[in-house]
């Protein structure tokens, strides 16, 4: 693995992450992190989307006119979303989590990782790395989700993965924890965290 | 070649349409099946789960096949009702309601013109068990879900789904059992004169004086949109079936034969009625004694035990 690659797999996990340093994604990851398991659907579906749209826009990059360039990206977007949202919805295991994100899978299609990634990324490079920075950019994305709804399953519901474990010691249920603003909160100090780590994101 | 040219342009987002499109449409169609098993189950273990056959955890995790099962070994019969009180067409076996097929049913009961072509489900499981869907509107998107009375008519048990309703809060409908549980031991006023007064959910709490009501229950605190459309839905559908609950056709009462006495029907309709005097739900204000009719009225009246000692 080359070093520039791995600038691409590694970069859009902390230093360049799509959340807390681009800002891009930030309703759904107020809305799908009331559980791990939304969560974690909702990453595993981002992830797919960005890297096929990113693989298949960098493929037909030379032949888009670039007058129509959005609305390109934005019908080859839409696709795998309604692909990733029939996929979900027609397993046994994924039925109940689909209903339960509801509009928010076909809400990926306004996720601005998506278009954003295509747009600086995918349309000026080969395949392969545009796959993999769609790929690295979903994830990190989903890495965000995935430690906000561990804390809001965790303080809001008392379980994990919906199995009682705060609940077990007669824990109350938290609902400032279960509703949206309390995942800005801690986006907000996520963000904190990150911005006292790594000093040159900090503004002058 | 010139990729910015408006002829090039046209004929390369045309082809892009019809390629996603194809695909699109080969996708849903291929997977139609699958979704529409996955649907079907779900309604099915909502049903299940009013009627107090498990909890909706439960049956999520039993898989599909294992609820139309315990469906298939649960159900008596099932079939539609007019507005009217009529009973209209029994359903084919295994048939349910998906919540688009309610949509367009609540459309009909409430139009006035229309109500009357309305066929209205009736899912009849063992244990005397009837179940019958509602469907309104909630504050973000569409409610529905089953509600099942036992033979006196009395509520057992409840669920509820949603499409969009706000986690925590008006979801609550359907995640939190304590909510559905409320439901459990009341009645609906199906006698009622005005539509607003079948089911009432009250903000608030229900107060002690208004708990001796027993078609009242808490709403949701936080959620007071989504109650009050829980409240409608109920309200609408259990109106429209007003007429067939008042009067249980006489198909129904065969099935419940002995038992069906002072249970609230009527006592026409019972083959032996084992007490002297038939009471109806109004006369039930204490519970029969082990010694008097207890084991064929879940309740009755003073003056059914009386009868029935005098007559020894």
């Amino acid at each position: 693995m080359n070093a520039k690659i791995k600038e691409t797999l590694l970069n859009p996990i902390f230093k360049g992450n799509p959340i807390t340093v681009l800002v891009l994604g930030i309703c759904s990851s107020l809305a799908v992190t009331v559980t791990l398991k939304g969560a974690l659907v909702m990453s595993l579906s981002v992830i797919v989307v960005t890297g096929v749209s990113s693989l298949i826009l960098s493929l037909l990059r030379n032949t888009i006119p670039s007058r129509v360039r959005i609305i390109v990206q934005l019908v080859v977007v839409a696709m795998m979303v309604i692909l990733v949202d029939q996929v979900l919805k027609s397993f046994e295991a994924t039925y109940a989590i689909d209903k339960q994100l509801s509009v928010y899978i076909g809400l990926i299609i306004t996720n601005c990782i998506v278009m954003g990634r295509i747009e600086a990324f995918a349309l000026g490079n080969k395949p392969w790395p545009s796959t993999l920075d769609g790929i690295a950019n979903g994830a990190g994305y989903g890495l965000i989700l995935i430690v906000v709804a561990f804390f809001r399953e965790l303080l809001g519901s008392g379980t994990l993965f919906g199995f009682d474990i705060l609940n077990r010691f007669g824990y109350v249920t938290n609902n400032l924890v279960i509703l949206p603003p309390f995942a800005l909160i801690l986006l907000g100090c996520i963000v904190w965290l990150q911005r006292s780590i790594q000093k040159d994101l900090q503004e002058k | 070649m010139n990729t910015n040219s408006n002829v090039y342009t046209v004929i390369y987002t045309a082809i892009i349409v019809i390629v996603v499109a194809a695909v699109l449409a080969l996708v849903s169609q291929s997977l139609k099946g699958r979704q529409e098993a996955n649907e079907k189950a779900d309604t099915i273990s909502q049903m299940l789960t009013a009627a107090g056959f498990g909890t909706k955890a439960e049956f999520g995790k039993m898989g599909n096949a294992a609820v139309i099962d315990k469906y298939s070994a649960e159900i008596e019969e099932a079939f539609t009702v007019g507005i009217d009180g009529e009973k209209k067409a029994d359903l084919p076996e295994g048939k349910v309601f998906s919540p688009k097929e309610l949509k367009a049913l609540n459309y009909i009961i409430k139009d006035p013109e229309k109500a009357e072509e309305a066929a209205l489900p009736v899912f009849r499981f063992k244990g005397g068990l009837t179940v019958v869907p509602i469907y309104g509107a909630g504050l973000w998107g569409p409610v529905w879900g089953y509600i099942a009375f036992d033979e006196s008519l009395t509520i057992r048990g409840a669920y509820f789904d949603h499409e969009s309703e706000t986690a925590g809060l008006g979801a609550r409908i359907k995640d939190d059992p304590s909510f559905q549980a409320r439901f459990a031991g009341k009645k609906a006023d199906f006698s009622a004169p005005e539509r607003s007064a079948v089911f009432e959910i009250v903000k608030g709490g229900v107060s002690g004086e208004d708990g001796a009501l027993d078609n009242k229950i808490d709403a949701i605190t936080g959620a007071t949109m989504t109650s009050k459309g829980l409240d409608e839905a109920i309200d609408t559908w259990l109106y429209a079936y007003g007429a067939w609950f008042n009067a249980i056709p006489a198909s129904a009462c065969d099935i419940q034969g002995e038992s069906c006495c002072c249970s609230g029907c009527q006592k026409s309709c019972c083959a032996s009625c084992p007490c002297e005097k038939c009471c109806t739900s109004e006369d039930c204000t204490v519970s029969c004694g082990p010694d008097c009719c207890s084991e064929q009225c879940g309740c009755c009246s003073d003056n059914c035990c009386e009868t029935k000692s005098e007559e020894e």
